[in-house]
């Protein structure tokens, strides 16, 4: 290749910025006149809202306003796929960590000194926590058609013919744990309005043109007096896709015309975005005696929490993705996504492709040491190469570099490739 | 809210301040004085964003009160290199590639700082020990150790 | 005692939104007086570093050092919508978008620069080291600088827009059936660890990661994105999990949360594969997600290579395979 930039590796842009400390974080944003916001959230994980009392705080010294439900001029709710979290709880909430409402005052202090005086009682409904569970009959209804948000089927071949032709099979259930992104910065925002008029927010965010939609929705104003500014962002992985602060400023600073601040301290952070998916994987998987798999079979369960966000989507990737880089000329697979009273699940590094490989890896080992075969000889046998086809039936014309990979990784670990193909 | 006068040395000059007694050194660097290159990310002494060195040695600014350093000598990242003038440590993180999202990197730069000002030469080894209480989630610190690696060679020079 | 064990794992990744959703990046870029250029990318930069590789596919495309390019992103009054910094997409979407955008601004660049140099087409042309310059001829050259700023008085604007879509077909809802993804990423990694079978700890030794990335536009950065991955993957595979009781989160901090320090992430000797994927710019997939993938499951058959357990329940942490180890040495009595 004759590029003269492109494939070396110049100093970051913002490089300088980050090692001086220089770079700016919503946290690092301090404007004339600006107050603080903090957030009150459920108690319970399914509870009607009896009572929700904000005078004992409003009367505090120092305290702007504290908003609530009513105060949500347009949608109350957001979310990348369907907008079904609510800005603040109406009535009723469906999970642990749903705000209430927002404390606005002069300071950070007031502000959380308010939040604890904000008076709301609440009626417990019947809560379920395991997607299993949710799944029955019996299961307390999150939703009117049902817990389960989505299931896709995936079918090629014939499973049963290919498990006939299996010299061995194993049968095997995982699971997978619920994961925190765990960016380093906390999420934060300051919202303002500025001399157009314009509400502004500066905020670090995975999709700054997602979240201007979702803000002037739930705003009731048009998307061009919203302005999202991205501002360095300290990781997120995912966990900066569905948004948090971001409506919550923005409301408070177009009510109040005071530029407003929001930092989540780590536990609130923990709390306010989306999580990894728990996936529950039975999988059955056939090879015949030279280590060429002939069947899988897989039922993948997958925790969506209160609110779908990408949940449909991350239990398609899962399926899409439940054979591994292997060529398997039968396969049957059942992915769900179900709605618990868990803390939501949505967007993680690897979104839905990250759990089968816990299933499907270890299959491979297991059925290596059934057939006497190197973890390497049955995974070589069986690698997806150009032109090969997927379980969904997509032929691979692109690069497909999976056995140079499994090449190089396995040179550098000193094994006889030569010998293992 | 009860203040009183603070009186400390921050990257070599003097303040003076009249500020509440509850407040953090954290706080006070960034809420009082715009200091922001010292982040916070837990709050509880467990990441390390918030390194800065007090009399030399790192510590956490969200466990050290702000009038505890009262008289003492503190130096956050602003005090090490400006972009004009990048210390050899900020020059090998960007060269080695240690820096992604940059929140933790004025904690990582801080935490090198003091190992090198200790250890001119230290292994592979030593330097995760030196930077195991920074928390970063991008780098897998493979680079992070490198840049300190090198900045050790070019200090050495 | 302490055993090792070494585990592999392969992966594939379909990058993009997938199933047919419009999958789109915008982008603009403006080639000022001085040769100098601008480009607006919707696209976030959330640390894994898309602000640089877009800058660099911009300054190789128009042929001028990246120092000559400001690249402004993620200001919605400003930027065109770049779609989400997610799904492995935006060195592949957005730099797509950005190298046409670019593309489209030198050729209004190059067709003036034809004119000046009395060739016939701009086939003939191109950008390097700041100079447009006749490929048969090199002699035959101009500074970027002096042409742009005589293109722009004669009333030229040397600007590109661009559009980019991942193109990506629906599945079948009964059958499954369909291309959902464009293009897939590839991934070997082998884990080397060590397990204490007293105290049930696991200690990852050495990693080896090799990646089908397409073709490495930062190399630095595709490595860094790689030992990045390894380690989150460290931390899923041992430590991570959100402990719930009737739906609240009971371990919400960094003392009882424990993601991996320096100590915990091994050495990661990242392999980057380019197999220069050709609807890619400069042939280049992405690397973002993979990187993550086959940490885990490696790191499971390692631990299954070591002491013979093998976990299926995440984290493999001390307590389980203290309890697997013993279920197996009864098995065995």
């Amino acid at each position: 290749m004759h590029e003269r930039i492109v494939g070396q590796s110049p100093w970051r842009v913002d490089g300088i910025a980050k090692v001086t400390g220089k770079a700016v974080f919503p946290q690092d944003i301090y404007l004339p006149g600006m107050v603080y916001g903090k957030t009150v959230r459920s108690k319970y994980p399914h509870a009607k809202i009896t009572k929700l009392d904000t005078s004992k705080a409003e009367a505090l010294p120092g305290v702007l306003k504290v908003f609530t439900a009513r105060d949500v001029p347009g949608h109350n709710g957001h979310g990348v796929l369907h907008p079904d979290i609510p800005v603040f709880a109406d009535g009723k909430v469906t999970s642990i960590n749903d705000a209430i409402c927002l404390v606005v005052a002069e300071t950070q202090d007031i502000a959380e000194e308010a939040a604890l005086l904000i008076d709301v009682e609440y009626e417990e409904l019947p809560a379920v926590f395991d997607p299993r569970e949710a799944m029955k009959e019996t299961a307390p209804k999150l939703r009117e058609n049902g817990n389960i948000a989505y299931h896709l089927k995936i079918r090629k071949g014939d499973v049963e013919k290919g498990f006939a032709l299996a010299d061995v099979i194993v049968e095997q259930s995982f699971k997978t744990s619920m994961v925190d992104q765990a960016f380093l910065q906390p999420e934060a925002g300051v919202a303002t309005v500025d001399e157009r008029g314009h509400i502004v927010i500066y905020v670090a965010t995975q999709y700054p043109h997602w979240d201007r939609t979702e803000i002037a929705r739930a705003l009731g104003v048009s998307q061009n007096m919203v302005r999202v500014v991205t501002t360095a962002v300290g990781g997120a992985f995912g966990g900066r896709e569905d948004m948090t602060v971001q409506i919550h400023a923005c409301l408070a600073a177009m009510v109040l015309k005071r530029p407003v601040k929001i930092v989540y301290d780590r536990s609130e952070s923990f709390k306010a975005h989306s999580k990894r998916h728990p996936m529950y994987m039975d999988y059955r998987v056939g090879a015949t005696r030279d280590g060429k798999l002939v069947a899988l079979e897989a039922t993948i369960i997958g925790d969506a929490g209160a609110y779908l966000s990408w949940s449909p989507n991350i239990l398609r990737k899962a399926a899409v993705h439940a054979t591994g880089p292997y060529y398997i000329p039968n396969v049957k697979v059942d992915s769900y996504a179900v709605h618990t009273n868990n803390p939501f699940t949505g967007a993680m590094r690897g979104f839905g492709a990250a759990q089968p490989p816990m299933a499907y890896e270890a299959i491979m080992d297991m059925l290596a040491e059934k057939l006497n075969l190197h973890p390497f000889t049955i995974r070589w046998r069986n690698a997806f190469e150009r032109g090969s086809e997927t379980a969904t039936g997509q032929i691979l014309d692109m690069s497909v570099g999976l056995k140079e990979t499994m090449l190089e990784a396995a040179r550098r670990f000193g094994w006889n490739v030569e010998e293992l193909k | 809210m009860e203040m009183k006068k603070l009186s400390l040395t921050v990257n070599g000059k003097l303040i003076e301040r009249e500020v509440p007694t509850n407040i953090r050194l954290l706080d006070f660097l960034r809420d009082y004085l715009h200091l922001t290159g010292t982040k916070e990310g837990c709050g509880e002494g467990e990441c390390g964003a918030c390194t800065v060195l007090l009399d030399g040695k790192p510590v956490n600014s969200c466990l050290v009160m702000a009038h505890s350093a009262h008289g003492r000598e503190v130096i956050t990242i602003e005090g090490i290199g400006t972009p004009d003038k990048l210390h050899p440590i900020q020059e090998a993180f960007l060269e080695a590639g240690a820096v992604q999202c940059g929140y933790c990197t004025p904690g990582m730069v801080l935490a090198a700082y003091a190992l090198l000002k200790e250890n001119p030469n230290p292994t592979r080894e030593e330097i995760k020990v030196a930077i195991s209480g920074n928390l970063c989630r991008c780098t897998g610190y493979n680079k992070i150790v490198d840049a300190v690696e090198l900045a050790a060679r070019k200090e050495g020079k | 005692m302490k055993k090792r064990g070494i585990g592999m794992a392969s992966i594939f990744y379909g990058t993009g939104y997938g199933n047919g959703f419009p999958d789109v990046s915008s982008a603009v870029v403006e080639i000022h007086d001085d040769g100098s250029a601008t480009v607006l990318t919707g696209a976030a930069d959330c640390g894994q570093g898309s602000n640089t590789v877009l800058a660099q596919i911009a300054a190789e495309e128009l042929g001028i050092p990246i120092e000559k390019i400001t690249l402004i992103s993620a200001d919605t009054d400003c930027t065109p919508d770049a779609g989400t910094t997610a799904a492995t997409r935006q060195t592949y979407t957005s730099g797509n978008a950005v190298k046409l955008a670019a593309a489209k601004a030198k050729k209004i660049l190059l067709d003036f620069a034809a004119g000046v140099l009395a060739v016939n087409t701009i086939d003939g042309l191109d950008i390097k080291d700041g100079y447009v310059y006749v490929k048969t001829f090199p002699q035959k050259r101009i500074s970027v600088a002096e042409l742009a700023s005589h293109a722009r008085f004669k009333g030229n604007r040397l600007i590109g827009e661009a559009s980019f879509t991942t193109h990506s077909t629906m599945v079948d809802p009964e059958t499954g059936q369909g291309a959902p993804y464009y293009p897939y990423a590839f991934a070997t990694q082998i884990a080397e660890v060590e397990v204490d079978t007293e105290t049930g700890k696991v200690e990852v030794i050495r990693i080896v990661a090799a990646h089908d990335v397409g073709r490495a536009i930062n190399k630095i950065a595709v490595e860094g994105q790689i030992q990045g991955g390894v380690a989150q993957g460290v931390g899923w595979a041992l430590t991570e999990e959100v402990e719930l009781k009737n739906g609240q989160i009971q371990n919400p901090s960094f003392t009882e949360y424990l993601i991996p320090t320096a100590l915990d992430v091994p050495e990661v000797t990242p392999v980057i594969v380019e197999t220069y994927e050709e609807t890619g710019p400069y042939g280049a997939k992405g690397v973002g997600e993979p990187a993550m993938l086959p940490t885990m499951p490696a790191i499971l058959n390692a631990i299954y290579n070591a002491v013979g357990v093998r976990i299926t329940e995440l984290p493999a942490t001390p307590e389980k395979i203290l309890k697997a180890l013993k279920e197996k040495e009864q098995k065995n009595a």
